[in-house]
């Protein structure tokens, strides 16, 4: 009696139920899993910012000299792309570990159903992943910030922030990323994840300002996240600081607590219910 | 007439063994002799589970592309790029680089994992090997659907592009979409090569993306010329079947002045890349269909 009593009762009530408080049990996990098997690939995420930033800086930034920032600061275009280029490592990063990794753990591994089967909730595998993904976005930023110093394109004691920054960005997309996921069903769903990446990528500030759109396309740039993430990481690299950056903190906040509760919901929805 | 009717009637209940053997002949006459195009329909047909994505790509990437920077970009670089002695506008002179780049991430996609997959996780390679299909023409079919698909990016790449208004000699700026798809197959066919060889997935692909595609990809002198390298970081252009194939894009679609021997080095060496890659895979192809 008490068997069915309790297997028919759906989980519901407050956060106890959906949290064991140990999401660094799947952070463990991911770090053990790293070292028996993908390090190579975990590693060599690091390097695609720094083969961008050689590639641009040097045979670009011979061809365009000096670029004017928002508070009319000019600096070399290397000190302009660099930090565009480790907020979008960031995106990249934080984006693959919470779509393909977690797409194919969800699908493939049934690596969750084993994790829900014990005092884990869905909150403790959300966080612990998403923790895992700033993880390493923390380990490429560091790493990039260090040649950023060494090659003078930190311009400001304040460069020291844009690693927090770093971590803000990651914790944004991981989150919504997860949350995402969670409805795709087969590989080519995932392609679309590229076709939003691409033009963000493209347009979000980093190669070049966005002064040059006219300004209905300047407003479809700003309502995306990238340039929020840009933004911000170019005015404490660069010193050119405002109040006004607060609004892109205040964005990926939201980000993050809209994508937390979705993803919660829906690996609960997956699993549990 | 006695002989044809009992020999008529003994095929109705017990076919000869010879006889038995020329009806497999027969049938098998067909698809030996054109064993390659019944892997290749397959291979298109298979594409269909994501023809959208291959559209959206197809159409997307160049107006992304062509959008982002020769808009964009270009504001920044006031002056028109000096390339070997022409003076040209930035969104010429990237168009012919940007079309052999998409070719050859159509090959980085379609030649790596559909291809490992054949042989490891669905296997159907090997049930094409049951038939009357020869290895080779395995590996050929397989060689050429990837070509297929990059006809169809590079096609609409240059018709998006003379849109815009980025071919300055029409005359002979078609003949980009062949280059593209040449620079596709030199990449593609050593990759396809590589992954025939793979017996367990332990990222290999991932690590070909960063350290070999994108590497090529940025020094190849897509986004500028390569003279903006100096040598330690130029000799990755040299290399790399994207700078050739861009080089002779450029000579095709605006007349870049190319000398007549460095056009054949650059054609020679695509074609190298792109037959040495394809008996590679028939190699490949064969060692492990025939184990």
């Amino acid at each position: 009696m008490t068997l069915t009593e309790s297997g028919t009762r759906r989980r519901a009530g407050g956060v106890r139920a959906l949290w064991a408080g140990n999401p660094l049990a799947v952070v463990q996990r991911g770090l053990v899993a790293a070292r028996s098997s993908s390090w190579a690939v975990v590693l060599s995420g690091f390097f695609e910012p720094v083969f961008y930033l050689a590639s641009m800086g040097i045979g670009l930034g011979s061809m365009i000299g000096l670029i004017t920032l928002a508070d009319g600061t000019k600096v070399e275009y290397a000190a302009f792309i660099a930090p565009a280029l480790l907020a979008v490592s960031a995106m990249n990063g934080a984006i693959y570990d919470s779509t393909w990794n977690v797409f194919f753990k969800l699908n493939y591994g049934k690596l969750y159903e084993g994790m829900l089967s014990t005092s884990l909730g869905p909150l403790d595998v959300a966080l612990g992943e998403i923790m895992y993904a700033m993880l390493r976005g923390l380990v490429y930023a560091s790493g990039f910030l260090i040649i950023m110093q060494v090659a003078g394109l930190n311009l400001s004691w304040t460069a020291v922030l844009a690693l927090p920054a770093v971590l803000l960005i990651a914790f944004g997309f991981a989150s919504l990323g997860m949350a995402v996921t969670s409805y795709m069903k087969t590989f080519q769903h995932m392609d679309w994840i590229n076709m939003v990446l691409l033009p963000m990528f493209l347009f979000s500030a980093t190669l070049f300002p966005i002064t040059n759109y006219p300004e209905w396309v300047q407003g479809i740039i700003q309502a995306f996240p990238l340039w929020h993430g840009v933004e911000l990481i170019r005015g404490l690299t660069t010193g050119a600081l405002h109040m006004g950056m607060l609004w892109h903190v205040v964005y990926y906040l939201v980000m993050i607590a809209v994508g937390l509760l979705f993803t919660t919901k829906r690996l609960r929805a997956l699993f549990l219910d | 007439m006695s002989t044809d009717r009992s020999s008529a009637t003994s095929r109705a209940q017990h076919p000869t063994l010879d006889e038995l053997r020329a009806e497999a002949i027969r049938a098998a006459r067909k698809p030996r002799a054109f064993g390659w195009f019944y892997v290749l329909e397959h291979m298109v047909r298979a594409m269909r589970a994501y023809g959208w994505t291959i559209v959206a790509s197809a159409l997307g990437q160049p107006l992304l592309y062509l959008f982002g920077l020769a808009l964009g970009l270009a504001a920044l670089i006031s002056t028109p790029v000096d390339d070997g002695g022409v003076s040209v506008r930035y969104l010429v002179f990237v168009a012919p680089a940007l079309i052999a780049a998409a070719t050859i991430a159509v090959a980085t996609e379609e030649m790596t994992y559909p291809v490992m997959s054949g042989f490891k996780w669905r296997l159907y390679f090997f049930g094409f090997s049951a038939s009357p299909i020869s290895s080779a023409q395995i590996a050929t079919g397989v060689a050429l659907a990837p070509a297929s698909r990059m006809l169809a990016a590079a096609v609409p790449y240059y018709l998006i592009v003379w849109i815009f208004g980025g071919v300055e000699t029409p005359a002979t700026g078609w003949l980009a979409i062949g280059i593209g798809v040449l620079a596709g197959l030199a990449f593609g066919t050593p990759l396809m090569a590589y992954a025939a060889s793979i017996e367990d997935d332990k990222g290999q692909f991932a690590l070909v993306q960063r350290f070999i595609f994108m590497p090529m990809f940025l020094f190849s002198g897509t986004f500028y010329p390569l003279t903006n390298l100096e040598w330690w970081l130029a000799w990755i252009g040299w290399i790399s079947p994207l700078w050739h194939a861009s080089e002779l894009g450029r000579m095709a679609m605006y007349g870049k002045p190319i000398g007549t021997g460095m056009m054949w080095i650059h054609i020679a060496y695509l074609v190298i890349l792109a037959v040495g890659g394809y008996l590679m895979a028939r190699r490949m192809f064969s060692r492990r269909l025939e184990k």
